[in-house]
């Protein structure tokens, strides 16, 4: 009892820093959207600051000076170094913001996320290089009395930490509360626009907001200094825990965030203790607690669909559809063979290792390039690859090739695992997820003495195929070129695979999912079957990779493969483009250990150097102040010409490459938040769109050029409609009579009321808690239908939608055809027939028209497998819906009614019996509005019955056969649309004293009576 | 009357070169309603956020009471009295109607919250429910009373009745009306529902295609609707 106390009052000192970190991360994030995964390292910098300041040095991280010069007033007290390091800290997080983050306002997490990691691996390079890893000791702070606690005696230092850690965290969250800042902070976070128009500057906001975050971290930093030991290194984990406190709170309750920590501080600290234990794993049971919490709360708090009115941003850039297999195949042989043969010893080494870093950023980019899922475990997973490649040879006793095929699928189970979570969860608790699961590898597994060697890493045979020896050599002729050419085959084999994944489906499902889950499952595409698929090829491809580098480096070592090293590699994958292949093998070239590493190692004149910089500098100049860009590239060649001349031969740029290189990640990440990879494939595509352009002039839509451009006015332009040409022919303006005979077909009789209902919604009944959002609905669709549903505001009309296409849990019945679609998930009922629209329209914005429609094809063929030509029926639908003009632009180019339309053809590409349409009229004008009703009417006469929820009561009494009113959740009239316009209740309620038709348009011919049907104004049971 | 706002050959749009407006001309006297309707694409949101300087103008001017304006510039279009009701309303859903309204404020400034629910009788029965649970009618309203707590001297409305069932509509727009004539406002409104617009406006425009198709005072054009609808295709005479 005795020591199982002791041990939690000690992990009480490890829990109150994480709570630190943890509240710097949820400052951060909810004043300016960033993870800030650089905290650890910011508060390691203060403590080192503090540390110093005591000797009466300061740390000076600039590069070439003296790291730590004298101040000249000899070793300060704890409160005036205490001060200077939290001013400092202060300042470091006002300058972050001001240079990094600010100009990352609008890019995407992932690219914050990556700007962060860079700062991380700057300071941490920075320290390491200009303090070196000795270790500094720092004097208790706290007062270290023995407390006498359950018949332990206990130091006191770690709870004056925690009581410490405890009141700032109180005193954070009544700022937040009751000052005028705090709950500008709040409101800034939630929504910049809101803050402008609010008279607020959500600039200075986010400024202060991170000035609080490093100060808060700072403080953590240093009074945790005294009570671990202080290298570069010490923090790197920290940062970990801090991710899964903060994830438990949700980055935003504070006090949750703080227990949080200190439970898994004190927890971590009972796991160390017990790795004495004989029959527990001797190292890694700490790492273990973190992921444990972690789990813990996705099984509580996690769901398998964003929830309605979430946003969700995946713009991680073009993934563009390789064309052919040969050509790329032959560039890739043909260079990778020569590199290989012409050069040797340590530059041959290079371009292995090269070659193997791009098969493991191949698997990036299935899992994060193409699904979107952000994992900072592949390299790791990589390390599983490597780890069992040694037990698949000297237990199993395994011969090459099956080897490391077989490490291959050891690898993949991993993965597998390692997305489990985010079957439940999206976004960055994902990406948390996998570096705690990441840590876990790492020190349960890879680092664990019980299991493997220890520091000499884990021996490998090299690998041999009918005697012939494929290994890496050694010594003379090291490294072999037949080890060479093994790793170039492993690579095209795994590029082509990747290729191939691309062009399937199985790719254009992923893109879907990576653009928008709601609407790929409407699509009828699983998307927790396509999350598995890509975390399982990703871990296959890891684990290859791994067993490569395992090869080549005759041994599985802990330090190729940890979870701080995977986050490391994840920047580098993303930065060279994580959405292609090509990307992919950008990875390798740029990865440590690879070509350019090696080049720069080997000594980079000093010209080049400046040259490069420069022109980084001069690219930053050129995004906010275009008018000095001809000033500064003057300035850089000038530079550089000087720097030829005056320094010759090379500079050893050796400790410094890491911050550097980390330096340059952030810049670059500054300016291409897409990757690098990404502008170029715009700037082909753009080119390639020029080329078709000139060709085939007819295509390209005429009335873009009316003069609205980012939003090309296809369909508010007056020559699409048919009173246009009505009109040209005639010579003048149509009469009324004209214009319905132009644009509407002649109208169908109503359905035959015999027939069985293709859709039968009984006793529905949809709860949030409390709130009774609809009850008991029902109603009845025919074959040939159109059914409008109307009702105020809050009448529970797309909660209704949810609950019949099964994003929503109801009571009650949905059948169509006759068949019960009750506990069907939605990409179910879609494949089943049903297909739907969203309100907020949901479109993959980084697709094509086509591309969008085309993902909603996967509902027809996975349901009928004589899908047809599904190329064919797309161009049908453009035609009905007249989109032909913009099919192949970007949607994020169209106009709202265009969006409305794309969002209705991909509705339909899945040939849904009936379609549900949430506001179809939403943001279009009278005009498009009209000509929305009779596309509808020519949707249904080509077959698809619709049921379509809208405010515009114009377009709706126009187009329905019939309106089911809802009020209040609750059914209160069903009928046709002149029994509607009619009816008290429903005018009291919904259209108000003035009737609806308030959008000008010529008198139309009187309303004819529906005929027909046990349709009538009352309720239908 | 004087001009409270005014605009000379204003080019509005997002990228430079191209712009969606082009060489408008506007001016809206104190205590009066301009209707902007139009076409979708045709410029009018993008006319807003550029006076409510979200968007940088790309070329022209906009002046307040004969006062230049600083272009692009929320806090100096805000400072202005320059104030927008974004058509996404974007509230601060998280915040209780009460502190979204608070944090609007300003200091030395008659309008208080009292004077909001004075305006708007159903909010102050929901002054403690977070923003994000309210109806649409309701976050509607919270978005111009947040408004109308910067004391504007120009009101810009996008959209008011997007999404909204047009019983709330009819009873929303009298009460623009009311600030506007009890505190000498000048209004820019956005609308689809041409006719509700047109009742409460004084003078109305419409846009097409990035141009003034048509100008005039809104009771006469309330009772030539064919003349409005041609303007909307782009057919017609400017005035």
């Amino acid at each position: 009892m005795g020591i199982f106390v002791l041990f939690l009052i000690l992990g009480l000192g490890s829990g109150a820093v994480y709570a630190a970190l943890a509240l710097g991360l949820v400052v951060t994030y909810r004043s300016s959207g960033v993870v800030n995964l650089a905290t650890g390292a910011i508060a390691l910098y203060v403590a080192y600051t503090y540390a110093f300041l005591r000797q009466g040095e300061l740390v000076d991280p600039i590069p070439g000076l003296d790291p730590t010069p004298g101040i000249g007033t000899g070793p300060l007290g704890f409160w005036p170094s205490f001060g200077i390091s939290i001013v400092i800290a202060g300042v470091l997080g006002a300058l972050l913001y001001v240079l990094i983050f600010r100009p990352l306002r609008a890019a995407p997490a992932a690219a914050k996320a990556v700007a962060s990691v860079g700062v991380m691996l700057v300071v941490e390079a920075l320290l390491a290089t200009g303090i070196g890893s000795s270790a500094v000791s720092v004097r208790p702070i706290f007062p270290y009395h023995i407390y006498e606690i359950f018949g332990s005696r206990v130091p006191g230092d770690r709870l004056w930490f925690a009581a410490l850690v405890i009141v700032v965290s109180i005193a954070l969250g009544l700022w937040f509360r009751l000052t005028r800042f705090g709950l500008a902070t709040r409101a800034a976070a939630e929504s910049e626009k809101g803050a402008f128009v609010t008279g607020l500057s959500p600039q200075r906001i986010a400024l202060v907001n991170w000035a609080l975050s490093t100060i808060i971290a700072g403080i953590g930093g240093v009074l945790i200094a005294p009570i671990v030991e202080l290298t570069p290194d010490a923090y790197d984990l920290f940062i970990v825990a801090a991710l899964a406190a903060a994830l438990v709170g949700n980055f935003s309750k504070i006090g949750v965030t703080v227990a949080a920590a200190l439970i898994i501080g004190m927890l971590q600290s009972e796991a160390t203790y017990l790795e004495s234990k004989s029959w527990l794993p001797s190292s890694g049971l700490a790492d273990l607690v973190p992921l444990i919490v972690i789990l813990l709360f996705l099984v509580v708090r996690g769901q398998e669909l964003p929830a309605r009115g979430a946003i969700i941003q995946h713009t991680l850039g073009l993934a563009p559809r390789p064309r052919g297999y040969v050509g790329p195949a032959v560039v890739i042989a043909g260079a990778g063979f020569v590199a290989l043969a012409a050069t040797h010893g340590s530059m041959r080494a290079a371009i292995i290792t090269t070659l193997v870093m791009a098969i493991i950023a191949l698997s990036q980019v299935v899992v994060t390039g193409y699904s979107g899922q952000i994992s900072f475990a592949q390299l790791t997973i990589a390390g599983v690859g490597a780890f069992s490649l040694t037990r698949i040879q000297y237990q199993l006793h395994v011969p090459f090739p099956f080897a490391p095929l077989l490490a291959a699928v050891f690898a993949m189970i991993v993965g597998v695992v390692v997305g489990l979570p985010a079957l439940r969860i999206r976004g960055l608790p994902v990406a948390v997820t996998t570096l705690a699961l990441a840590a876990v590898l790492q020190n349960l597994w890879f680092n664990n003495p019980d299991w493997n060697g220890g520091l000499g890493g884990s021996p490998i045979k090299d690998p041999s195929i009918f005697g012939v020896d494929l290994g890496v050599g050694s010594g003379h002729g090291y490294p072999h070129l037949s080890f060479g050419v093994l790793c170039l085959i492993v690579l095209l084999l795994a590029a082509g695979g990747v290729a191939l994944v691309r062009r399937s489906r199985l790719g254009a499902a992923m893109l879907a999912v990576r653009a928008n889950e709601r609407a790929a499952a409407a699509s009828g595409i699983s998307v927790s079957g396509i999350k598995l698929a890509a975390f399982a090829i990703g871990g296959f491809l890891a684990g290859l990779g791994g067993a490569m580098l395992a090869y080549q480096q005759t041994s599985a070592n802990e330090s190729s493969f940890t979870a701080i090293g995977g986050l490391a590699f994840f920047t580098t994958a993303y930065l060279a483009g994580v959405t292609s292949v090509s990307g992919g093998i950008n990875a390798g070239i740029i990865a440590a250990g690879g070509i350019i590493y090696t080049l720069v190692n080997n000594g980079v004149p000093l010209w080049i150097c400046v040259l490069l910089l420069g022109l980084l500098l001069a690219g930053i100049v050129h995004q906010a102040w275009p008018k000095f860009t001809r000033t500064s590239l003057a300035v850089v060649a000038l530079a550089a010409v000087a720097a030829a001349i005056l320094h010759h031969g090379g500079v050893q740029l050796g400790s410094y490459y890491a911050a550097i290189s980390a330096v340059l990640l952030i810049f670059t990440v500054i300016l291409n938040p897409e990757g690098l990879v990404g502008p170029m494939q715009t700037q082909l595509a753009a080119l390639r769109e020029k080329l078709r352009a000139r060709r085939s002039p007819a295509q390209t839509a005429a009335p873009a050029a009316a003069g609205a451009i980012a939003a090309p006015g296809g369909l508010a332009a007056p020559d699409r409609l048919p009173a246009a040409d009505v009109l040209a022919a005639a010579g003048g303006l149509p009469t009324a009579d004209e214009l319905a005979a132009a644009e509407r077909p002649a109208r169908r009789s109503p359905p035959d009321g015999s027939a069985r209902p293709l859709l039968t919604v009984s006793g529905v009944g949809v709860r949030y808690g409390g709130v009774v959002a609809n009850e008991d609905v029902s109603f009845e669709v025919l074959p040939g239908e159109i059914v409008g549903l109307i009702g105020p505001n809050g009448a529970g009309k797309t909660t209704l939608i949810d609950a019949i296409s099964g994003y929503a849990r109801a009571t009650g019945s949905v059948e169509l055809r006759g068949r019960k679609l009750d506990g069907l998930k939605p990409y179910q009922r879609s494949r089943g027939g049903l297909g739907r629209t969203f309100q907020g329209i949901e479109l993959y914005d980084d697709l094509s028209v086509r591309e969008n429609v085309e993902v909603g094809t996967m509902a027809a063929r996975s349901a009928r497998p004589d899908g047809g030509h599904p190329a064919i029926g797309i161009d049908a639908y453009f035609k009905i819906l007249d989109l032909q003009g913009v099919a192949d632009q970007p949607v994020r180019q169209l106009s709202v009614g265009q969006r409305q339309l794309v969002s209705v053809a991909r509705a339909l590409a899945g040939r849904p019996a009936i379609v549900l349409l949430d506001e179809p009229a939403a943001g279009l004008d009278a005009t498009e509005s009209r000509w929305l009703g009779g596309r509808l009417r020519a949707i249904r006469d080509a077959g698809t019955t619709i049921v379509m929820v809208d405010h515009d009561m114009g377009l709706v009494l126009d187009v329905c056969d019939r309106i089911v009113v809802l009020n209040l959740g609750r059914v209160v009239a069903v009928g046709p649309p002149a029994e509607i316009e009619r009816n008290d209740e429903v005018k009291r309620a919904y259209l108000g004293t003035t009737h609806a038709d308030v959008q000008p348009r010529p008198d139309q011919p009187p309303q004819p009576v529906q005929l027909g049907g046990p349709d009538s104004a009352e309720v239908i049971r | 009357m004087s001009a409270v706002l005014t605009c000379s050959g204003l080019d509005a749009g997002y990228v430079a070169g191209r712009p969606v407006l082009r060489n408008l001309d506007l001016s809206v006297d104190a205590g009066t309603v301009l209707a902007l309707l139009g076409p979708n694409g045709a410029g009018k949101t993008t006319l807003l956020l550029t006076i409510a300087g979200l968007q940088p103008p790309l070329g022209g001017h906009i002046g307040l009471s004969g006062a230049p304006v600083r272009p692009g510039s929320p806090r100096a279009a805000v400072k202005a009295g320059l104030v927008l009701v974004p058509d996404d309303r974007s509230l601060f859903k998280g915040l209780t109607v009460t502190e979204n309204l608070k944090l609007a404020s300003r200091r030395g400034s008659a309008t208080t919250v009292e004077k909001i629910f004075d305006y708007f009788p159903d909010l102050s029965r929901r002054a403690k429910i977070a923003a994000g649970s309210l109806s649409g009618g309701e976050q509607q309203m919270l978005a111009i009373g947040r408004a109308l707590m910067q004391d504007p001297k120009v009101l810009l409305v996008d959209e008011l009745s997007m999404g909204l069932a047009p019983v709330i509509v009819e009873s929303l727009l009298p009460v623009i009306r009311r600030v506007v004539d009890d505190t000498g406002a000048a209004c820019v409104m956005v609308e689809q529902h041409v006719m509700l617009a047109l009742r409460i406006a004084d003078t109305a425009m419409v846009l097409a295609h990035g141009d003034v198709a048509l100008r005039g005072d809104a009771r006469e054009l309330a009772a030539d609707e064919a003349r409005i609808e041609r303007a909307y295709l782009g057919r017609s005479a400017k005035t």
